[in-house]
């Protein structure tokens, strides 16, 4: 018997490992050598410049190759006029490999600069880049100016969102329903920004190998159900254990905030960094409105257990210091791969929270989602937020 | 343990045997930026300065190289030259350090050979077009319709023509291909330069051929590279030697294709200016021409210091990107001697 279930064990293994064997005997095959059969059509060279640093003195571009073959970098211009340059570590790159090339420069803050690389085939490729800023030092006070920018954006909003709790708490059912959904609709708005700026960000600083629209895809199922598969195991435990369901929930959602947060610090940072944006005081205002209405997204699901303060900061915390580290990482080492990357996370993360918030909504409102209250409260979630999000 | 002992030999022996090699990794190198600061890097250098060892078109050898052509008389007692000139456009060449172009070819070079006669010599050209495309030879100046090179497209892979003609009017012409589309025949680099000499020759000088051209090499309609003889900078790096008292007389042909004019500036100096070499007496007196398309003639002038004079394009942009240049004056004058140097 137990020689019978080794062998089919086996059997089981080996038709599992067969098709790889094929698999790799036709890589072989069209990769091998002698085999020019499918040596047809012209690969044409591609290279992305992902980030450019206006230092002293020198403007710095990481420069990575996303075509489908090797290439050498052969020059470098600025405003298209030829600058001695050097490249590092060397000028051949590899598909996928970067390199740094140093062009001495003496530029101008605030103006406009078109960085040009060219090829060892002679084609050139061009990024444009609004206004010169010097790249930022993490320096002791940067480090501080971010986290007052991050405490600003981040978590001082959410905090005030906080208070409306007790007025949630003393309201009807039927209004308590209108702010879960109010809740439900601001999220949702927040995700359809989060894969809008990811989807932004890819288009203009990574190259088109990347399948942008596929990585965000992929990385935003991925956060969903991976944040989906332990939020459920939280609030089955939060049956057993001494956390209540609303404590559970209220949870989730605030570390889906968090990680939408997470990716808003980024791009504040990289924005600051890139000198793409002047950081106003406006924009801080707009971005404090637009993010108290998060506070409120976490109050609500909170407001029918007992009162506890501690843990309700701790859940503000969770939601907006985020805002900082992002702030610090978008700023001192800003790559537009891993900013795409959090802005999907932070997406798969929001959309994973209106789900259970509408599954609790369902849960509390006797199994009805089209009641008046809930549509409503959907729709001014999302216009509140597009009106705060103008001011930005 | 074994294994570890011979990657500590196989580890000691190679830094042994290449003691340098593995350093080499870290070994600095510094260059000069365009506003004299001295930069170091770990990296390669990216600067298109071109040193002779390299090079595969020489601007230098090309700058004073006049080809007469197999000499004969004639019964008549004219004088006939014969030129052979190949075509070819599957060349590429390294036009700047790095920067791979295919070049179209008169003789393997961009520009092709200067042609020289005097006014009245029979020319005979035998044009070979060992090309893939068709293409021809169009010479600027008088000669019959026949001997034009744009209604008898030469065939490639061997296609052969004969153009036959007197030399004149006396100056300084392009010749060029002149096949459909011509635009992409010329700015391939199938273009050369014919001189003309009077029959009572110009005053001995230091003779030079300038073709001030530029190279598309993205294809995209707007030049990557100006130079005066195809490689951008390389006067600039390698300064052409002149001497102080000696009269230069420059040939210059202005070939760029999609940008409308060209320019020419000469430093600490100014030049008899002398437009398509047509008349003996010179035009102007300037340190600034103008060139349109094909619009070419010779510069005459003499420097009477010693030093480094720029001349370049003062359209800047297109100094920027490579039509730069130096000439170095040595001073060879001996009761100069005492007087020091300038701007030292």
């Amino acid at each position: 018997m137990e020689l019978n279930s080794k062998s089919s064990k086996g059997k089981i293994i080996a038709s599992g490992v067969i098709p790889f064997v094929f698999l790799i005997m036709l890589m072989a095959y069209i990769f091998g050598p002698g085999s020019e059969l499918l040596d047809l059509g012209v690969p044409l060279p591609e290279i992305t410049m992902e980030k450019i640093n206006f230092l002293d003195s020198e403007i710095q571009v990481t420069v990575r190759n996303t075509g489908p073959i090797p290439v050498e970098v052969a020059m470098a211009d600025i405003n298209d006029r030829i600058q001695p340059a050097a490249v590092e570590p060397d000028r051949y790159l590899q598909r996928y490999e970067t390199a740094l090339v140093r062009i001495p420069f003496e530029w101008n803050e605030a103006e406009p600069y078109r960085i040009g690389i060219t090829i060892e085939d002679g084609t050139r490729f061009e990024k444009e880049i609004e206004a010169a800023a010097p790249a930022l030092e993490p320096t002791f006070d940067l480090l501080i100016f971010f986290a007052i920018i991050g405490t600003y954006v981040g978590i001082i909003p959410v905090m005030i969102g906080l208070l409306w709790l007790p007025f949630i708490k003393k309201i009807s059912k039927q209004k308590y329903h209108f702010f879960l959904a109010l809740t439900a609709g601001l999220l949702l708005f927040l995700g359809i920004d989060s894969v809008e700026e990811a989807l932004e960000v890819s288009k203009e600083s990574l190259a088109d190998s990347f399948n942008a629209t596929l990585l965000v895809t992929t990385v935003l199922v991925s956060s969903f159900l991976g944040l989906y598969y332990t939020g459920e195991k939280l609030v089955n435990r939060a049956k057993t254990s001494r956390i209540a369901k609303p404590v559970a929930i209220a949870l989730m959602i605030s570390i889906g905030i968090g990680l939408h947060n997470f990716g808003e610090g980024l791009a504040i940072g990289a924005a600051v960094g890139m000198g793409s944006i002047a950081f106003s005081t406006f924009l801080i205002v707009g971005f404090a409105l637009h993010n108290t209405t998060e506070g409120i997204a976490i109050a609500a699901p909170m407001s029918r257990g007992k009162l506890m303060i501690g843990k309700l900061a701790a859940m503000g915390l969770i939601a907006g210091s985020p805002a900082i580290f992002g702030a610090w990482i978008g700023g001192f080492v800003y790559s537009p791969f891993t900013s795409v990357l959090f802005l999907s996370i932070g997406a798969g993360a929001i959309f994973q929270v209106i789900i259970t918030i509408l599954k609790w909504i369902r849960e509390e409102g006797d199994k009805n989602l089209s009641s008046a209250a809930v549509a409503s409260g959907f729709v001014a979630g999302m216009v509140i937020m597009y009106l705060t999000g103008i001011l930005i | 343990m074994i294994v570890f002992l011979v990657a500590i030999v196989t580890i000691s022996s190679l830094f042994i045997v290449f003691p340098e090699g593995i350093n080499a990794q870290q070994e600095e190198n510094t260059f000069v930026t365009h506003s004299g600061a001295i930069v170091t890097t770990t990296g390669e250098v990216l600067d298109p300065l071109y040193t002779s060892a390299t090079v595969e078109f020489d601007p230098m050898e090309y700058l004073r190289d006049f080809n007469y052509g197999r000499v004969s008389q004639l019964p008549d007692g004219t004088t006939l030259r014969e030129f052979t000139i190949i075509a070819n456009d599957d060349k590429i060449m390294e036009v700047s350090p790095g920067v791979f172009y295919n070049v179209w070819t008169f003789n393997g070079t961009v520009p092709g050979p200067t042609i020289r006669a005097t006014e009245g010599d029979l020319l005979r050209i035998k044009f070979i077009n060992n090309g893939e495309k068709e293409h021809t030879m169009h010479f600027h100046g008088i000669h019959p319709a026949e001997m034009d090179g744009v209604f008898e497209p030469v065939g490639g892979n061997g296609g052969q023509f004969v153009y036959e003609f007197e030399a004149g009017p006396v100056g300084v012409h392009p010749y060029h291909c002149h096949v459909m589309p011509l635009e992409e025949h010329i700015v391939h680099g199938l273009y050369g330069v014919f001189i003309v000499d009077p029959k009572e020759k110009r005053p001995p000088a230091d003779e030079m051929v300038m073709v001030l051209n530029g190279l598309d090499t993205d294809f995209d309609t707007e030049n990557n590279f100006y130079a005066a003889n195809t490689i951008p900078f390389y006067y600039q790096h390698h300064p052409i030697q002149i001497n102080t008292g000696e009269l230069i007389r420059v040939y210059v042909v202005n070939m760029v294709e999609f940008d409308p004019i060209n320019n020419l500036h000469l430093h600490g100096n100014l030049y008899k200016y002398y437009p398509t070499g047509t008349d003996l007496v010179p035009s102007f007196y300037t340190d600034m021409i103008t060139l349109s398309q094909t619009e070419r003639g010779i510069m005459e002038f003499e420097y009477e210091y010693p030093g480094k004079y720029l001349f370049h394009a003062h359209k800047v942009e297109f100094s920027e990107k490579g039509w730069v240049g130096i000439f170095a004056v040595n001073d060879t004058r001996q009761d100069q001697q005492e007087s020091g140097e300038y701007g030292t």
